[in-house]
């Protein structure tokens, strides 16, 4: 049946202009060499924000990237959704500061999502509710953020994986025959919060000397309670399970099986965890989108930024590619979609 | 076993056929990212998850078999 569908019309990101290289870490940690670290991580170099530079900049800069280069007006937009674990203030709301940076019309609507690695397919399937509910017509959807501000910089088991970054989207409503975007699914499990965790800050534990104190776990990494944590065996045993799992669901919720999958964008978090998710789900490595080796893991923006890669290239089944998309991390929090790209 | 031995002897960054069950775990760079990618290969191989604790306190190959016995029951 025709009718108002989301699709998504355009991505732009945006990466800081600090590098991290391998080589300045196996510096640090004279344990790992750079190949090493490269072969493991899939990760050749990670782009980090400046000391001022928050991540409300960079998802400012990466919507200016994307109004330029696909000529899209401010005032086409109704509503902006920032996915981010790093906004400016604990208030006010940092999607409002970016209403105003970028000049969006006040009778915009503008909302931040507080999540990690699933952040953008949460934010696009409440772009597609605004948009299909017939409450917005263009919907700004942007993923912000600055991890390296939180990790040690002598905590080799995060600092060789989480880059900072940005992206900007254009969800937008079009006449079509069938959803563009769609259908969801759907996970969380707050038992897992502990393994993947900013300690202090927030309300629950503020931030001391006593907090600020290093300590060296077994592995030899330092960090302090104000620092992120990972967990990465408790991570990676989370991913295994529940990944597959959520993927077997979305394909039997949308009819598809990976022959009639055009594409796989998972969450970036690293080679050796996507590599053993895209063996255990089958998944043939032409169809499997990897794009991390100079960025690392951004967090909320590594699928959009996957994404703006593939768009980039003028395949002729360009707006007809079935893609599925899996977000999943801290939480634990996971979602899964399809996009017509 | 020969083909988790293989996988063991990539992440340990040695040669494959010094995996065996006496190898001593806590001489090698048995690291929380050796842990992590057990994990997978074990996963993989076996269809068993294991606990990251339990696998990071195993010193030799045979602790790490033994938990997979374990969980396969």
């Amino acid at each position: 049946m025709s009718g108002i569908f989301a699709r998504i019309a355009a991505v732009a990101g945006y990466l800081p202009a600090g590098v991290l290289t391998n080589r300045d870490l196996a510096a640090l940690y004279p344990e790992w060499s750079e190949d090493k670290i490269l072969q493991k991580t899939g990760i050749r170099e990670r782009r980090i924000a400046g000391d001022g530079e928050t991540a409300a900049d960079l998802a400012t800069q990466a919507a200016q990237k994307l109004f330029t280069r696909h000529a899209v007006s401010p005032d086409s937009i109704d509503f902006v959704i920032l996915s981010t674990q790093a906004p400016d203030y604990i208030l006010p709301t940092s999607a409002c500061l970016i209403q105003h940076r970028l000049g969006l019309k006040t009778s915009s609507g503008a909302l931040d999502i507080n999540l990690g690695c699933s952040g953008y397919v949460y934010g696009l399937s409440l772009a597609k509710g605004l948009i299909e509910s017939g409450s917005a017509r263009r919907v700004l959807l942007l993923t912000a953020d600055t991890y390296s501000k939180y990790i040690h910089p002598l905590d080799k088991s995060v600092r060789t994986l989480f880059g900072d970054g940005a992206t900007a989207t254009v969800v937008e409503g079009v006449e079509a025959d069938a959803a563009l975007i769609g259908p969801f699914v759907f996970g969380t499990d707050g038992a897992g919060a502990e393994n993947l965790i900013v300690r202090t800050g927030g309300a629950r534990q503020p931030r001391t000397a006593q907090s600020a104190q290093e300590k060296t776990d077994s592995s030899g990494n330092v960090r302090s309670d104000d620092n992120l944590f990972m967990d990465g065996p408790e991570i990676m045993n989370f991913t295994l399970t529940t990944v597959p799992k959520a993927a077997t669901q979305l394909m039997a919720v949308a009819g598809t099986t990976l022959d009639t999958t055009d594409l796989v964008v998972l969450h970036q978090a690293n080679a050796y965890m996507m590599e053993a998710l895209r063996k255990k789900m089958h998944i043939p490595r032409e169809k499997f989108v990897v794009h991390l080796e100079h960025c690392g893991n951004t967090v909320s923006s590594t699928i959009p930024l996957a994404l703006e890669k593939v768009l980039e290239g003028n395949e002729p089944n360009r707006g007809q590619r079935k893609t599925m998309l899996v977000g999943f991390g801290v939480g634990y929090s996971w979602a899964g979609t399809y996009a017509t790209i | 076993m020969e083909t988790f031995y293989a996988g063991l002897a990539e992440i340990l960054e040695i040669d494959a056929g010094k995996v065996g069950p006496d190898l001593d775990l806590t001489k090698l760079a048995w690291d929380s990212l050796a842990v992590v990618s057990t994990i997978a290969l074990v996963d993989e191989q076996f269809n068993v998850m294991l606990e990251g604790k339990a696998l990071s306190q195993c010193q030799r190959v045979s602790d790490i078999e033994a938990l997979i016995a374990k969980k396969k029951g």
